[in-house]
């Protein structure tokens, strides 16, 4: 009885609303799509950006990826296209999924640097599936100190 | 007020070894403990039921599953969740977990997971790292030749199976491999596993697994995706920090 009364609550209620309106908020806005595109027998890679005090790391998981076929290209000053052939094609079954029809080949995604940076001197690595992008910021003004 | 309970399909045996793997840091626990299900071909005996986890069935050959499953055999009982857990959950979950882990008094409760490194495409073999619930337990990491994580931050759910396990007296230890952030690292599961075996005593053939890790990260590229969000929530990064004792 005494949970029941508890649970009741006008501050459990206030407390649900405010979690609410969070898991909404944390929702917005809805950008969601699927990793793979299967018109273009293509799989969106995994990416992450770092940016650090000299430089902006991005990296990119790429099983299956033939190194040699990996490209990196700037489409304008802040994004980069990352594309990579596989070794071999995979196909949804081979991943356990029957419901939809399709193999990839190839990876593919477009990526946003969030500061200002030096397009044409890139550095590239792939060392255990993963590509890793060095692009050097551009230099900034520096304020003598006095 | 949200609520989770544990509903045991099968009769879980007590006194056993209890391996949590849940979805954090290169996905090392859950892969690890998938492995393990394979491996030693683990029957599900019950699952997580919760209000606190979003609206989804995992389907296996057609039928409906919940997503955070326990499974086992007479002497080894595994967690795992085929999906993120939503980071303002963990505390419930992992507390639920817990408090029925308890009841099953088992003989050690041990959590594999990652440790992120930034450098970890130049590791040819992840380290592991060990934490204890107790001084007993790290000795005896020390004794089969873990390093023990001495001081800094853990975050996420074997972060939260640790310290609730000290506070219930519960023996418990966790191993951490050094592991890639935010992909699905297979070769750190490996690592993870291959210390589960030396200091269980629990045999286990990681050849499958390494042989596998390309499928597996492919495989794995959503669950990793939705957990990096839960990550990023949790505040993971604060495993990076320098800590403050005070």
């Amino acid at each position: 009885m005494e949970n029941k009364r508890k649970r009741q609550s006008i501050f459990d209620l206030i407390r649900e609303y405010v979690e609410e309106l969070k898991e909404l908020e944390e929702g917005w806005p809805p950008t969601e799509h699927p990793s793979w595109d299967p018109r273009a027998c293509s799989l969106e890679p995994l990416c992450n950006i770092f940016v650090a005090v000299k430089e902006v790391i991005v990296t990119a998981d790429l099983p299956y990826a033939q190194p040699s076929s990996i490209k990196v290209e700037p489409i304008d000053d802040d994004r980069l296209e990352i594309t990579a052939e596989m070794k071999r094609k995979v196909k949804f079954e081979e991943l356990g999924i029957t419901h939809y029809k399709g193999e990839f080949s190839t990876f593919s995604c477009q990526t946003h640097i969030p500061v200002p940076v030096d397009m044409k001197n890139i550095k590239t690595s792939f060392k255990r599936g993963v590509l890793e992008i060095r692009l050097p910021r551009k230099s900034r003004h520096e304020i003598p100190i006095t | 007020m949200k609520t989770a309970r544990i509903v045991e399909r099968k009769p879980v045996p007590s006194e056993a070894i209890l391996v949590h793997g849940m979805p954090d840091v290169g996905l090392v626990g859950v892969i690890s403990v998938s492995h393990l299900v394979t491996e030693l071909k683990l029957v599900e005996m019950g699952y997580v039921d919760s209000e606190a986890l979003p609206p989804v069935a995992v389907l296996h050959e057609g039928l409906p599953h919940a997503p955070m499953r326990i499974f086992g055999n007479n002497n080894l009982v595994i967690t795992i969740s085929e999906m993120a857990i939503p980071a303002n959950s963990v505390q419930l979950l992992m507390r639920t977990l817990l408090d029925w882990g308890q009841s099953k008094n088992p003989k050690l409760t041990v959590s594999i997971s990652g440790m992120p490194i930034q450098n970890r495409q130049d590791i040819d073999k992840p380290k592991v790292f060990g934490v204890a619930s107790n001084d007993t337990l790290l000795k005896l990491l020390e004794k089969k030749g873990v390093e023990i994580l001495r001081e800094g931050y853990m975050v996420g759910p074997q972060a939260l199976i640790l310290r609730y396990c000290a506070e219930k007296n519960l023996p418990a230890i966790a191993l951490l491999a050094q592991s890639f952030l935010n992909y699905p690292d297979p070769e750190a599961a490996a690592a993870a596993l291959q210390e589960f075996s030396n200091i269980t005593g629990i045999k286990v053939d990681i050849a499958k697994l390494l042989e596998k890790g390309e499928e597996i990260r492919l495989r794995a590229r959503d669950v990793m995706k939705r957990t990096q969000q839960e990550m990023t929530k949790m505040k993971k990064t604060q495993e990076y920090d320098l800590p403050l004792y005070v």
